[in-house]
């Protein structure tokens, strides 16, 4: 809980009374009272006997460096829950800070945050499955459980076809109906891209492989890339879900044995082929592929990763600790079997496209990754199961893949040098995959402002990370510069953390759903780069009754261009269970 | 581009500085320094030695404090802005873009001169006093203010509001600039604000040295109360921020009177310098 | 969190960072900060802790007792748990006024008819303070079954509350044990016509033929101190207020009598809109369609020339004003103040319209069996409530926080109803004498409900339910007339002037989570905690079998037969046998709730 913002704050007796003190103690031994604000509370509710007060929240969201929309989305936001009483305040962190109050601290009232989405339904399964709740990652920072909504999480998995498509609405209308985050928009992606040196996917941008088969002219040998997101030049771990955004590169550094495309199709990539037959994957895999320091990647290294992945602690039978990446992907393989060097056989509890996905995890070298399986702060100390292993902390520099491009160097918070691995499968005669077209690959960290100004000056070829919209509009396109629009599935989204009242009561969250007016914020924040949605899936998989019509078909907007009617709102409160007082304060015990 | 930023800085000051040289220091001071700068290095000699100390610990700081004050900061982002609300928006109605060249200039170049220049000028002071009292209250504005900073963390007003500020933020219009400060800074770093303490002790120094440097005293206090303001208009700092700083400025040109040359080092360590000196053959070159 | 309540071993590690962070010298030593926070700071590093919110064994002897083996199994998973002991009244406090509590045992009133689930579970009760939905429990799917339960009836009705049970069964917001036998005994010398089924209501009371006072032994001393209708704390079932009020109608062993109402007519009319429905939440257009299509009427005429007990007329406008004021007991003034009971009674009436002064027409949102429950609330007079009120509105500021202002929190003594009894005296602690009313409509000709006890009633307040045994056979009582404990029963002398009255009543006891807030809010962990129960050995041991395990909070026909009690709970069966839990499995559930242990056997979550 940070000082300063009235974060959720438990009110059970015997507990609140209990963390109190001890948290009272806490700060006295050390001679600080830090995070005031949570204690007094606290403690001011133990000794008033009437303690419903104003609803009061915070939000929790990024700084304007890091996310421009976010901050605003949540200002908007903020200026329309005041007008109906609610008293609110900011919680602003750095991306990694964001990340682990609200991924692993569970420490938020509601978060306005960019979620990574996913081109299947399937990442639902992870974001909502209610055994997620007590996880560290992107698998339900919510906390909501709803048994029917498990139970049409778990079916859609193992169909098919028509019918999965049956399961996925009902998925979809149930988490319409009771809103455990609110979808609010899909932001457009534009990356500013200079022409005259590299041939450019338009489509392919959207995913890793975009940096892949870019046909340089001939005396082109760098790649240069600004990213405005300085964290992967201080952690390039593929397991630190705190440190990974939406950059392309762990994925360069890494291969897996499939790869998905912008159009959510799944291909064959270190895997050669790969056979379905119910519930079995025959996987076969590519000969002779080295990993960056020259070791053999075998069979023995996926399976490893699959084990690695689903319990980091193999040596304690007791616990598992799962990985806090990847968490949906690896649910789905119940078992895997080295045929021999190159063949591999996963047993798969799930229908074939959920099934599939599974082979979209990184492989991880098992020489060095064993090692990292101890706890992070070795024998004796504080432990926990999950996301104490030095797999999980280690900021693992330098990375060792075995991916296309791999590690030069870096400078912490400047910029990240990688070069072509030669040794990639890749580049072999008679593979026809995308091959790592350059000899080396350099990304700067600029300020959001400057890094398209940087592609126009020639001093970079593209902008890795997606173009804040308040500068989409005003590139300078007459030279070799251009503006590429790719898929996104990604959408910003506000979150509840539904373990605590009032947040835990889908009536009350359906209420300030409908305080958000997602057509006129795209408008105003986005500049209309963005499309507003109501339910959190590509558009293949938006069932007609949830289809954006105008306006959000489940949760309409109380009110008129961004201008809520304060009236209505008070009303949908009441009839909702929460009370107004005389000021016209909402009123809610926290 | 950082490079290209240090340069145009570079240049600017080294235009800046000899002009101002001439025009308010003087011939005459110049030739006395000249004859007597050993003398005055060897007494100022601690003082420097402590203020490249503490920037040093400043630089070094910049890559962890971070991360120290993430584990032991207090977020106090929204009580700021709870506290003053959208009172630097206030500048919105003066706003125009000959002024916010004006102030991005002056946040830049201004404060950069205003802190390098009376160095120079106050070394040419027979008086060696008031030149160590300025460095020691620099001193003692970046220590204070690099506890400051990891015990508090805060965004400016940029980070929370940029759609109304979109038109005069520093980074917006002239994104080059952060490349420059994120070299000395990170974003969370805004109380106090440094740029305002820093600006007010040397506007409080002029004012102290108004007899010696009479053309200095009104261009410093123009300038510092521009920096201060630029701080605000150009959306880096909340006005409780630059309030800090005034504070902490005040603090420091106190606490530098207090600790000049209270403990005298050549007490503490007599001897040793005297052998000290003894084994640095240059200052004695033309003795 | 920097400074969540942690283990020591991480807090001195932190505090060692602090002291280095004063000094600029250390950091440098932050470098490996970044990791350690990684590992240390997470949620839920910390021992999972609960409370458990129970009575003294004074209060009730079941009731610690469930709730002690409940924590010896929470403890043996690795779950901190602290007793929280309170005394009756301030046990309903903390659970439906305060709501702060994690876990509660209780003995919940329940009712004749399952439409007690509306009040119990409905979503937009979440919010309020009283017996409706204490424990916070939000599912929309449920608001919509309840809501559908009130306006059918038959085999309809019946399929939809079993789909509430079945749900209930899943979800768990509360835990039903047990239905408890009621044991009472009597004297057979004084008085005849003892009831058993009845005692717990007005009728029990009425109709018994024998000379002078009856004294009655009650080991709840609360009806001593309190006697406001309104009060959720002071009671958990009406007996008292039974008598001291009359409603429209009355139950008697399951069937609805008219009481108050002379004449009860039900009609249906065709609805225009489904407009005006602005407390029932949701309207979306399903829902609206169902809903609008009929609407039951009821025309009640009063009986003639009821007066209350302090002489002033009961008419049709008190009925009104009792709805009325029941629904917000501000009356307008303030923020809208629910009661703290009645609450779904309540809702169920749509409008009240006074004909004259003994005749009114009541609408009502749904269909007979919802509806006549409606009509069993106590009428209170609304010369006595309206001037409380005017009197508060008068002294200026004027506010009603829901179940925490007077006129809910009185002790309303001496009460003013038009019940068969009249109060006439009281000792706190001690004792309440009620005296026979004599204006009531049971003492006249044509009414054939039973004449209460021409001296009165008196009520000693009797803790202990064996001393309570031994009074009665001594001749010092005539009957006990709170339920005995269990372990009393055995006690009981085998003796001609006793007669011992049994019957199975619907309240049960049942363990409540507060599924607000984490980790009750996640029905996993509810489940596993239910599986910790074992209501057949808690049933043998601890009721010495004078009761009835359930998986369901309600009885008889409304069970669903997957329901139905078979040796163990069908859906949430206890880990273990005869009473001696298996820890390794019992442990694994939480596992595969998504809840995780450390080294020491502790399960991890506490926030």
């Amino acid at each position: 809980m940070n000082g300063g913002s009235a974060a959720p704050n438990r009110t059970d007796p015997g507990d609140g009374g209990l963390s109190v003190s001890r948290r009272g103690a806490l700060a006295a031994a050390a001679g600080l009272t830090v995070s005031t604000s949570g204690c007094i509370r606290q403690v001011r509710d133990i000794l008033m006997p009437d303690n419903i007060h104003q609803l009061s929240l915070t939000i929790t969201t990024l700084p304007t460096d890091s996310d421009r929309e976010s901050i605003r989305l949540s200002r908007e936001l903020a200026d329309v829950f005041e007008a109906v009483g609610i008293d609110v305040s900011f919680d602003i962190r750095s991306p990694v800070d964001f990340r682990r109050t609200v991924l692993y601290d569970h420490e938020f009232d509601i978060c306005i945050v960019e979620h990574p989405g996913g081109t299947d339904p399937d990442f639902l399964y992870e974001a909502l499955h209610s055994v997620y709740t007590d996880e560290s990652g992107w698998q339900n920072p919510f906390g909501y459980t709803n048994l029917t909504v498990d139970d049409s999480l778990e079916t859609q998995r193992q169909l098919e076809g028509e019918k999965r498509r049956e399961a996925v609405t009902d998925v979809l209308e149930a988490v319409a109906i009771e809103q455990p985050f609110v979808p609010i928009c899909i932001p457009d992606q534009h990356r500013a891209v200079r022409t005259d040196r590299f041939d450019w996917d338009e489509r392919a941008l959207a995913t890793p492989q975009g940096y892949l088969d870019l046909d340089p002219t001939p005396d082109v040998s760098t790649l240069r890339v600004t990213h405005t997101d300085s964290r992967p030049t201080t952690n390039l771990n593929p397991l630190a879900v705190d440190y990974r955004g939406q950059g392309p590169f762990v994925d360069l550094l890494y291969d897996s044995l499939a790869t998905e495309t912008a159009d959510g199709e799944i291909e064959p990539w270190f895997a050669r082929s790969w056979e379905w037959d119910a519930g079995t994957i025959d996987v076969r895999l590519r000969t002779d592929c080295p990993f960056h320091d020259g070791e053999p990647m075998t069979a023995e290294d996926v399976a490893f990763t699959y084990r690695f992945l689903a319990d980091m602690h193999p040596d304690d039978a007791e616990t598992s600790a799962p990985a806090p990446r990847y968490r949906g992907l690896v649910e789905a393989v119940d078992s895997v079997d080295v045929v021999h060097r190159d063949r591999l056989e996963l047993r798969i509890d799930a229908g074939r496209p959920v099934g599939e996905r599974a082979l979209l995890v990184p492989i991880l070298p098992a020489h060095i990754w064993r090692e990292r399986a101890s706890d992070a702060n070795g024998p004796g100390g504080a432990t926990i199961a999950q996301g104490t292993t030095e797999a999980v902390v280690t900021d693992n520099i330098e990375p060792i893949g075995s991916g296309p491009f791999q590690f030069v160097s870096r400078t912490e918070g400047d910029g990240l040098t990688l070069e072509r691995f030669d040794g990639h499968f890749t580049l072999r005669s008679g593979v026809a995959l995308p091959a790592p077209s350059v000899d080396e690959l350099t990304v700067s960290i600029d300020p959001p402002g400057s890094a398209v100004q940087r592609v126009i000056d020639d001093t970079a070829d593209v902008t890795a990370s997606p173009l804040e919209t308040n500068v989409v509009g005003s590139v300078d396109q007459s030279g070799s510069t251009r503006v590429l629009e790719s898929p996104s599935w990604s959408f910003y989204c506000l979150g509840f953390n539904a373990r605590d009242a009032p947040f835990s009561n889908p009536r009350f969250r359906r209420v300030i759903a409908q305080l958000i007016d997602k057509e006129w914020l795209v408008d105003e924040v986005f500049r209309g780069y963005a499309r507003p949605i109501a339910t959190p899936v590509t558009e293949e998989w938006v069932p007609e009754s949830l289809e954006w019509n105008g306006t959000d078909p489940e949760t309409p907007f109380l009110g008129t261009d961004g201008e809520v009617d304060e009236d209505a709102v008070e009303a949908a409160f009441e009839s909702a269970g929460f009370r107004y007082d005389e000021q016209g304060r909402l009123r809610v015990r926290q | 581009m950082l490079a290209e930023v240090l340069t145009q800085v570079a240049l600017v000051i080294g235009i800046l500085l000899p002009v101002s040289v001439l025009v308010f220091i003087g011939r005459e001071r110049l030739v006395r320094t000249r004859a007597e700068w050993r003398d005055r290095l060897r007494t100022n000699a601690p003082v420097i030695a402590v203020l490249l100390v503490v920037l040093l610990i400043n630089r070094v700081a910049r890559q962890t404090a971070p991360k120290l004050s993430r584990e032991i900061g207090i977020h106090l982002t929204a009580t700021f802005y709870n506290v003053e609300g959208e009172f630097i928006l206030l500048f919105k109605s003066v706003e125009t873009p000959e002024l916010t060249a004006y102030f991005a200039s002056v946040y830049v170049f201004g404060y950069t001169f205003l802190l390098i220049f009376p160095v120079i000028a106050y070394f040419m002071l027979s008086d060696t006093r008031i030149f160590r009292r300025l460095l020691t209250a620099y001193a003692l504005n970046y220590a204070i203010g690099l506890v400051l900073y990891i015990l508090i963390i805060a965004y400016g007003p940029r980070n929370v509001m940029p759609a109304e500020l979109t038109e005069r933020m520093l980074y917006d219009t002239n994104p080059q600039y952060q490349y420059l400060t994120r070299e000395v800074n990170t974003n969370t770093n805004v109380f106090p604000s440094l740029h305002t303490s820093l600006s007010a002790t040397v506007a409080a120094f002029a004012s102290m040295t108004r007899s010696a440097y009479p053309k200095w005293f009104p261009i410093a206090v123009v300038l510092g109360a521009s920096v201060a303001l630029s701080t605000m208009y150009l959306g880096i700092h909340w006005g409780i921020d630059v309030a800090a700083g005034l504070v902490l400025a005040a603090t420091c040109v106190v606490l530098s009177d207090k600790l000049v040359d209270r403990w005298s080092l050549s007490d503490l360590f007599g001897d040793r310098l005297e052998r000290l000196s003894d084994r640095l053959p240059w200052l004695h070159r033309e003795e | 969190m920097n400074w969540s309540p942690s283990s020591p071993d991480d807090g001195v590690s932190r505090r060692s960072f602090l002291a280095a962070g004063a000094a600029a010298g250390a950091v440098t030593a932050s470098g490996c900060i970044d990791s350690v926070r990684n590992v240390v700071e997470q949620a839920g590093d910390n021992q999972m802790t609960l409370s458990i919110t129970t009575l003294p064994a004074d209060a009730d002897r079941q009731n610690v007792q469930i709730a002690r083996r409940l924590e010896a199994n929470l403890e043996a998973v690795g779950i901190d748990v602290a007793l929280d002991m309170r005394s009756p009244s301030e046990l309903l406090k903390t659970v439906l006024i305060d709501q702060e509590f994690d876990l509660y045992v209780g003995r919940h009133p329940a009712d004749y008819d399952p439409d007690f689930l509306y009040d119990a579970l409905h979503s937009t009760f979440a919010n309020e303070r009283g017996w409706q939905n204490p424990f916070g429990f939000a599912n929309m799917y449920f608001d919509t079954l309840l809501e559908e339960q009130r306006r059918v009836d038959g085999e309809q009705r019946k399929q939809r509350l079993g789909s509430v049970l079945h749900g209930l069964a899943q979800e768990k917001p509360f835990e039903p044990i047990c239905f408890p036998d009621e044991h009472r005994i009597a004297r057979t010398d004084g008085f005849e016509g003892w009831d058993e089924g009845t005692l717990g209501s007005r009728h029990g009371y009425l109709g018994l033929e024998g000379d002078g006072q009856l004294h009655a032994l009650a080991t709840d001393s609360r009806m001593t101190r309190n006697l406001n209708p309104l009060s959720a704390t002071a009671r958990e079932r009406e007996t008292m207020i039974d008598l001291l009020y009359d409603s429209l109608l009355s139950e008697r062993n399951g069937e609805l009598v008219p009481w108050l109402a002379e004449s009860v007519e039900w009609s249906a009319t065709p609805s225009e809109t489904a407009s005006g429905d602005d407390t029932n939440g949701e309207k979306d257009d399903a829902n609206a369609d169902e809903r609008g299509d009929e609407r039951r009427t009821v025309s009640i005429t009063l009986r003639e020339d009821c007066r209350f007990h302090d002489g002033e007329p009961l008419t049709a406008s008190d009925v009104a004003f009792t709805y009325r004021f029941l629904e917000d007991t501000s009356l307008g003034r303030a923020p809208e103040s629910p009661a703290p009971r009645y609450r779904g009674q309540v809702e169920m009436v749509e409008s009240v319209e006074i004909e004259d002064d003994r005749r009114l027409t009541i609408t009502l949102r749904g269909e007979t069996p919802a509806g006549q429950r409606a009509l069993t609330v106590p009428i209170l007079p609304k010369h006595v409530w309206q001037e409380l009120i005017d009197q508060r509105a008068a002294s200026g500021e004027f506010s009603a926080p829901q179940g925490r202002w007077v006129a809910v929190t009185g002790d309303h003594i001496p009460p003013v109803g038009s019940g068969p009894y009249r109060y006439e005296s009281h000792t706190e602690d001690e004792q309440l004498v009620l005296e026979r009313y004599d204006d009531h409509f049971t003492l006249r000709e044509d009414v054939d409900l039973g004449e209460p006890v021409a001296a009165g009633l008196r009520f000693t307040i009797e803790p202990g339910s064996a001393a309570a045994v031994r009074r009665v056979s001594d001749g010092s009582g005539d009957l006990t007339a709170s339920i005995l404990d269990a372990y009393a029963i055995g006690g009981i002398p085998d003796s001609s002037d006793i007669t011992e009255l049994t019957a199975t009543h619907r309240s049960f006891y049942h363990i409540g989570f507060n599924v607000r807030n984490a980790p009750l809010s996640n029905p996993h962990f509810r489940r596993a905690i239910t599986q910790l129960i074992d209501k057949e050995t808690i049933v043998d041991e601890v009721f010495y079998d004078y009761a009835t395990p359930t998986a369901t909070p309600v009885a008889d026909d409304w069970v669903p037969s997957s329901l139905e009690w078979s040796g163990e709970d069908p859906v949430t069966p206890f880990v273990g046998s005869n009473g001696r839990l298996n820890v390794e499995a019992a442990k694994s559930a939480f596992e595969t709730a998504g809840f995780r242990y450390d080294d020491n056997g502790r399960l991890l979550g506490g926030y």
